[in-house]
């Protein structure tokens, strides 16, 4: 091909990227939610596990506060901003500590009496009506007086107000003009974002949006508006560790465009060399879409990073080419061992599609496409665009010297076997634990986010995100009764400071038994009049006074009950509704716990009442989804290997040959995961998928040393691109290894590590005699 | 005209100011009172005793003795109401718009700002045969819906008496001082009591 259509070329396929990946990112929806990449869940109490995990209604709690003003302007600042909040779609609540008297639901007041525990120990009779009025004789009297006089003919037992305090927050900030502050003299409010707090992407959205409302409203200049929560921690990490891995990315891509530059002599090299790579990325994007939809934000990472064996094709390609034939030819040399390990990894990764989990499939899928297509890339489209003019790497004297020496290494029969001992030993001292199963600890946040997020909580009363209380009943009326018979034990828990507060379901809607039983209680209307006249002997109120109040009374006796449908319709009804869900016919009540001191003894409650409720601590829920997951990953990485195995043996139709490829790439995989546990490192999912990748590295180093070659100077080739490959992933794994989030510290440092036993295991123990052997190493 | 009504907006009427400054108490100020309230919802009004106490810009103590024992406390912006010897109730002075207004006129009458005074309310002074009488009209309409009238009555540098008229027909008077103490006329009608409040010390 001429320069100019070589030149064409390489501009097309660049575009064609481009082009593919412009519409990848349109169609592509990235989902940050661990749940899906769990098992799918099996019974109802795993679904609704799986809802609550990084998706409860606490961890959707934005927390903030505003500061830097008097505290009129501060409180006009709160209340703009809740405003603006409450119209913004991307928010399902905001409070900033209004608490009207009239919470309740004007269509619902009549069912003030079924809703307010008063008719449970007292009834509407003469006594009890006398006292009431003399009291609110009392408040007439009083600075209140101005807020009850709307109330008082129809509600004189002021069961609106009995109402709003059970309703109210128990732990509420100080109020100050009508909003929350904090003993600081910050203005606090608190927002609910429809999107789950794992979703980085959506809460840094959310959190965007409550930074512009609050720039905009007048006055806001000089206030300082500050942000937490658990959405809000999240977002920051991620973009922390986003921010970290580019940065790292980008010098050690640097690093590889200079080694390539040393190794091949040739800026041309530079515009190849990440096509097939990326080629094979979006293919893998593209098959994700079509096959499953959208694609998980973890498989995404998992994803590229397995894919990341697939830049070695074009090296081997590079170091491959022979003086005096064309580009085509020299890759027909390399193909079948290229094809080898590119059709081996596909069956391997044929074991995740068959795993059953959605994560793991997409997994396979990306993966596998991802592959075929760099390969194929590699294979077909890439020696045609190759320079015409180029230096063979076997012609470098340094090169032939490093051959002879690798030739001459003293290779000990026994020292494979010494290090196995050695590995197994590692593995079986090393201390506890062997899994971290919390993923957040990989990515952790700053203490001093953590501690304002708790100051803050603990300030506004705010939910805690771990525990949950969940009610199991089969009703939704069942949970209600099963909520009400636990309130007292509540009770109990906050006066013994086992908990600060418990928001059960009943505190919002009683059963439809506590409703009839109140119902049952109220008089009809000529004995209410005349314990009404009885009571108003001598009192100076206004005759026909409390004619609503007894209409009211009346209206209730007949009342059908309030089923939690209709009570979800009215303002308080959202929290009823994010509190009781129905699962596969079967009915939960999750109730949110603020400030647990006593985890153990809470969790008690499902002793005491044969499981019905349960204390749910989502961090060990969602270790032990973790944990399920790595089995399912390890039971794949058996197969696989089995599978992997199967494969080189069915193409060597040799066990020795088959036997030289696979045992150094086992044993450097067991010695790497040695060392970490050696170093006391956990393993997580991240080190299972980093030292995936490495083992399909080594796969490479050992076929290719394995391989039969017709002299020393295709020999001194293999060497060259092997080097390229390991110095190159050294490089780049190992400079994601000096960062300082853990997860990133995790996958480079585990790779790079994994890389180095590879290579130093397939010199060992893959390298042919006939290379070894070899000494004719200047041409 | 316009220059007239700018002026009268800004600054207070010059006997108005002079009589405001002289009101002025040093803090903590305690004074007995006797409150007589006429509400639309009562036949009869009520009748409390007890002390008011100001402690200085936005602090103020009103206790009641009689018929009941009760004390509220302003402080900032909040109230804290206790009855017998009953739970304190917490509530936001914003809820109690007429214990706001009385609040904010009580701090600037006994702190002598007449400028607070006029930026809230249109003052006006009529000097009478016993003393004088105080009317302030709430200028902003957030305050007016409530507040129709607040009036004090006094003599020389005494305030005798603060009455209050609610937009809804409600009003309060309340006997300061030496007033307090005295008989009530019977039956305490506004009418009988603003005698009470103008007749001679």
């Amino acid at each position: 091909m001429s320069t100019r259509g070589r030149l064409a070329g390489i501009v097309l396929w660049w575009l064609l990227l481009a082009l593919a990946a412009i519409g990848v990112q349109r169609t592509l929806v990235v989902g940050n939610d661990l749940r899906s990449f769990m098992p799918p869940p099996q019974n109802a109490d795993q679904k609704v596990l799986m809802d609550e995990i990084g998706n409860g209604a606490a961890s959707r709690l934005l927390l903030l506060a505003i500061s830097g003003a008097p505290p009129d302007e501060l409180a006009a600042l709160s209340r703009g901003l809740v405003r603006e909040l409450r119209s913004d779609p991307r928010f399902t609540q905001a409070y900033a500590g209004e608490q009207s008297t009239t919470s309740l639901d004007p269509a619902l007041l009549p069912y003030r009496y079924l809703l307010s525990p008063t008719l449970d120990h007292a009834q509407l009779d003469a006594a009890f009506l006398r006292e009431q009025l003399d009291e609110r004789l009392q408040d007439l009297g009083s600075p209140a007086a101005a807020a009850l006089e709307d109330l008082l003919p129809r509600d004189p037992t002021l069961e609106t107000l009995a109402i709003a305090q059970r309703w109210a927050p128990r732990h509420a900030p100080a109020l100050r003009d009508g909003v929350w502050f904090s003993p600081r003299g910050e203005a606090l409010l608190i927002a609910a974002t429809r999107a789950p707090g794992l979703d980085a992407a959506a809460q840094a959205d959310a959190i965007a949006a409550v930074r512009a409302a609050f720039a905009a409203l007048p006055g806001a200049g000089k206030a300082k508006l500050e942000i937490s929560g658990p959405g809000y921690i999240g977002a920051q990490v991620a973009a922390s560790t986003r921010a970290e891995a580019e940065r790292l990315s980008i010098a050690g891509a640097a690093g590889f465009a200079v080694l390539l530059l040393i190794a091949y002599r040739s800026a041309s090299i530079l515009a190849l060399v990440a096509l097939p790579l990326l080629s094979g990325a979006l293919a893998g994007l593209a098959a994700i879409i079509l096959v499953f939809g959208g694609a998980h934000g973890i498989t995404l990472a998992f994803g590229f990073t397995l894919l990341g064996v697939a830049q070695e094709y074009p090296v081997r390609v590079f170091s491959h080419r022979r003086a005096g034939v064309d580009a085509a030819t020299s890759v027909r040399a390399v193909w079948p061992l290229l094809r080898l390990a590119i059709v081996s990894a596909c069956i391997a990764y044929l074991a995740f599609l068959a795993s059953g989990v959605p994560g793991l499939q997409q997994l396979a899928v990306f993966t596998i496409a991802g592959l075929l297509v760099a390969g194929a890339a590699t294979r077909w489209l890439l020696p045609s665009l190759l320079p015409p003019q180029f230096r063979d790497v076997a012609d470098s004297p340094l090169l032939a010297r490093m051959q002879a020496r690798l030739a001459a290494m003293p290779r000990p029969r026994a020292l494979p076997w010494i290090a196995l001992a050695f590995g197994l030993l590692a593995l079986w001292l090393a201390p506890a634990p062997l899994w971290q199963n919390d993923l957040a600890a990989l990515a952790p946040a700053p203490p001093a986010a953590l501690a304002r997020e708790g100051e803050l909580r603990n300030a506004l009363g705010a939910p805690e995100v771990r525990y949950l209380l969940v009610l199991h009943a089969d009703s939704a009326d069942g949970v209600l009764r099963l909520s009400e018979r636990m309130a007292p034990l509540v009770e109990k828990w906050i006066a013994t400071h086992a908990v600060d507060d418990v928001e059960l379901p009943s505190r919002y809607l009683p059963s439809s038994e506590t409703q009839r039983a109140r119902q049952a209680r109220l008089p009809d209307r000529a004995t209410l009049n005349s314990a009404l006249d009885v009571a108003l002997h001598d009192l100076p109120f206004q005759p026909g006074l409390f004619a609503p109040f007894v209409d009211d009374v009346q209206a209730a006796r007949t009342l059908p009950l309030l089923t939690p449908h209709a009570f979800e319709q009215s303002p308080f009804g959202a929290r009823l509704a994010a509190m009781l869900v129905e699962r596969d016919g079967a009915w939960y009540g999750l109730a949110t716990l603020d400030g647990v001191h006593d985890a153990a003894g809470l969790a008690q409650i499902a002793e005491h009442t044969d499981g019905a409720a349960k204390l749910l601590d989502l961090k060990t829920a969602s270790e032990d989804l973790v944990a399920q997951y790595r089995t399912r990953i390890l039971q794949a990485l058996g197969v696989a290997f089995v599978l992997l195995v199967l494969a080189v043996g069915g193409a060597f139709r040799d066990v020795r040959r088959a036997w030289h490829v696979l045992a150094p790439m086992s044993l450097a995989t067991l010695l790497a995961i040695a060392v970490l546990r050696a170093c006391g490192v956990p393993l997580s999912l991240f080190h299972l998928v980093a030292i995936t990748l490495a083992a399909g590295l080594g796969l490479h180093y050992a076929l290719f040393f394995e391989r039969p070659v017709a002299d020393a100077a295709e020999a001194r080739r293999t060497l060259h691109a092997t080097l390229v490959c390991v110095i190159a992933a050294v490089l780049v794994f190992g400079l994601l290894a000096t960062s300082t989030v853990p997860v990133l510290r995790a996958i480079g440092a585990t790779v790079a590590l994994g890389v180095a036993f590879h290579f130093v295991l397939s010199t060992q123990m893959a390298m042919r005699p006939d290379s070894r052997a070899s000494n004719d190493h200047a041409r | 005209m316009l220059i007239l009504a700018a002026l009268s907006a800004t600054a207070p009427p010059p006997d108005a100011a002079q009589l405001i400054a002289r009101l002025k108490r040093p803090v903590p100020a305690t004074t007995a009172y006797t409150e007589v309230r006429f509400l639309r919802q009562l036949t009869r009004p009520l009748v409390l005793r007890g002390e008011l106490e100001y402690g200085g810009a936005d602090r103020l103590g009103k206790r009641v003795d009689t018929p009941y024992r009760e004390t509220t406390q302003i402080e900032g912006g909040s109230v804290t109401l206790t009855r017998g010897n009953g739970e304190p109730r917490h509530f936001d002075l914003d809820r109690a718009p007429e214990l706001k207004t009385l609040m904010g006129g009580f701090s600037a009458l006994l702190g002598g700002d007449a400028a607070t005074l006029q930026a809230l309310y249109t003052i006006s002074l009529v000097d009478n045969a016993n003393g004088w009488t105080l009317s302030l009209a709430p200028r902003a309409a957030a305050l007016a819906k409530p507040l129709r009238e607040f009036v004090i009555d006094g003599a020389g540098d005494e305030p005798r008496c603060f009455s209050l008229r609610q937009a809804n027909g409600d009003a309060s008077v309340m006997l300061l001082g030496a007033l307090a103490g005295a008989a009530l006329p019977n039956p305490p009608t506004p009418a009988a009591l603003a005698a009470l409040c103008h007749a001679a010390p």
